[in-house]
């Protein structure tokens, strides 16, 4: 799920940076900074979307670096347990299979795969049907439920099913007509 | 979006929603902040709170107010059931059948009532999700750094495995790789007569081509046995094949990139010494296959003492002078003879057909229909 939340970090700057464009120096800082990593407490940032504040600097003693506390608008991203996701596969084996929803990583156990899927090893490993109608594999695009989340500082996993109605495959090519 | 920021905000009791100092201004669709009160530098501890309550709350619901909830027909509260669902564990409303589907939201969860916690990964149970934190069953970190499985869990998986297996013809082999499938030196250890094979190396772009190799990043230089791709092609056809080294995990992958760059031989199955669950000693407890089923290729008899009958001994494969010295002979080296194991009747190629027949063999039809009584370990 995403959230739009304010943040504040302190951010250090270079004296070199002190002039006119210090403001901009700061925000680019900040966005290299913190777009695209994960926080455990918040989840994912997935972009800065506004500055709200940048507080007054505080010069370092012996470097000449000023800290400014920057108060930030920011969405980030955080699954629940309960949450329905889109997710792309990227391994099956025979444990069962790990996905991925933009920077979560989810994974699927073969005890959470509908039963009438059973695994096939080789080449190309997969679940399929027994029927050959679905069927899962790497790449394969999947709708699956949250069951469990746990979140680190600086990674968040997830452990999904898609043993219950209206999940499962959603792209491959086989099903759709 | 806006739907789904209800649903968030229906999920958090009242009392606690008036203490969350960040409010979601829902207005002509669009989400944004509210600002007019200054955000004080807790806002963000706060969001964090309300985030870990919301991931912690199974026993914070009171079963009364669950009750009241299920039978609640208003569209948002279904949705807030969704939301809860998987928390909802001690909810006896949920064990009844799966007509109403309101209820089967609720009855894969009710599941974890009974959950025997077959495995453990990232520290939460594969099946049911719940956070579990003991250390207790088998380490498979190869899979995932952080997988555990329990003993029934790993027979399961080996006897579900061995049936997908047999369907398709198919037997497990373990290979080791120093001395059997190649043979490497640190570069260090180059003697001046072995200098020119610095010239010779293959392109790490396209390792199908080559089969000695230069690898600055770990300071080795690695010579692939003669036959190897032939070797694993073949192999690939008759069995599910499993990397099963001594050395560091970061060192069997960088061999099974050199062995394997389509990536289609070993996937996720190579095992290295930080898989092992004994010290010094290689295990098939760490393999997903059924041992009736496996085969060994290693030039190391003592590190398979509890699978003497899976193993076949190879045939050391010592191309650099320091292999050879570090076994005790004294005699030139293939690389300073400038010379090298044959090509189609070295080991590899004559083991190949060892396998062969043993496949066969296993396979025979004149042994009846039923596979899964047979015997690898009987044929070798
Ligand atoms: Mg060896
Ligand atoms: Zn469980």
């Amino acid at each position: 799920m995403f959230f739009h939340i304010v943040l504040e970090r302190n951010m250090q700057l270079h004296p070199r940076h002190f002039g006119r464009d210090l403001r901009e120096k700061l925000v680019s800082k900040l966005m290299k900074d913190v777009e695209g990593t994960c926080s455990g407490r918040h989840g994912f940032v997935v972009a800065i979307t506004g500055i709200e504040n940048v507080g007054k600097g505080l010069i370092r003693d012996g470097t000449g670096f000023v800290t400014f506390p920057v108060k930030y608008q920011c969405v980030v991203f955080r699954p629940f347990k309960g949450e329905i996701l889109e997710a792309v596969v990227t391994m099956v084996n025979k444990m069962g299979f790990f996905a991925e929803a933009g920077p979560v990583q989810i994974f699927v156990s073969n005890h959470l795969i509908p039963d009438d899927m059973e695994f096939q090893s080789g080449d190309m490993p997969n679940y399929t049907t027994s029927d050959g109608s679905v069927k899962i594999q790497k790449d394969s695009e999947v709708r699956l439920k949250i069951i469990g989340t746990r979140v680190d500082a600086t990674e968040i996993f997830c452990i999904g099913t898609i043993k219950d109605d209206f999940l499962g495959v959603i792209s491959d090519p086989a099903t759709a007509s | 979006m806006q739907r789904m920021l209800q649903l968030i905000l229906d999920t958090i009791p009242n009392q606690s929603r008036d203490g969350i100092t960040f409010h979601f201004l829902l207005s002509n669709n669009k989400m944004s902040l509210v600002t007019d009160s200054p955000v004080h530098s807790s806002s963000s501890d706060d969001f964090a709170a309300f985030l870990d309550t919301e991931l912690d709350s199974n026993s914070d619901i009171s079963p009364d107010q669950e009750e009241e909830d299920d039978y609640d027909t208003d569209n948002k509260r279904i949705k807030r059931c969704k939301v809860e669902v998987s928390e909802s564990i001690e909810d006896p409303q949920g064990s009844t059948s799966h007509g109403d589907p309101e209820q089967s939201l609720e009855a894969s969860v009710m599941k974890d009532v009974s959950c025997t916690h077959p495995g453990v990964m990232g520290g939460m149970c594969i099946q049911c999700g719940q956070k579990m934190d003991d250390a207790s069953g088998v380490a498979f970190g190869y899979i995932h750094k952080d997988l555990r499985l329990a003993n029934d869990e790993i027979a399961r998986l080996r006897d579900r495995d061995l049936k997908s297996l047999l369907r398709i013809r198919k037997l497990c082999l373990v290979l080791d790789l120093d001395h059997t499938l190649l043979n490497s030196t640190r570069i260090l250890d180059v003697t001046p007569e072995e200098e020119y094979l610095k010239n010779q190396t293959g392109s790490l772009q396209d390792v199908s081509k080559g089969s000695l190799f230069r690898l600055d990043f770990m300071h080795m230089l690695t010579k692939l046995r003669p036959f190897v791709h032939t070797f694993l092609k073949e192999a690939n056809n008759l069995f599910e094949m499993y990397i099963y080294t001594m050395g560091e995990r970061s060192y069997a992958l960088e061999m099974a990139k050199l062995l394997d760059p389509g990536k289609v031989y070993f996937h996720s199955r190579v095992i290295a010494q930080d898989d092992c669950t004994q010290r010094h000693q290689k295990g098939l407890d760490v393999v997903l296959g059924q041992e009736s089923a496996v085969l060994i290729l290693d030039d190391t008899e003592h590190v398979w003492a509890k699978h003497k009958d899976n193993l076949i001994l190879m045939e050391r494969y010592h191309f650099f002078a320091s292999s050879c010295r570090q076994f005790g002979y004294n005699s030139k080296s293939l690389s300073e003879l400038k010379s090298d194991e044959n090509e189609s009747d070295g080991a590899l190629a004559t083991v190949l057909e060892v396998l062969k027949r043993i496949h066969s063999m296993f396979f025979d039809p004149e042994l009846g229909d039923n596979l899964a009584d047979r015997d690898v370990r009987q044929k070798g």
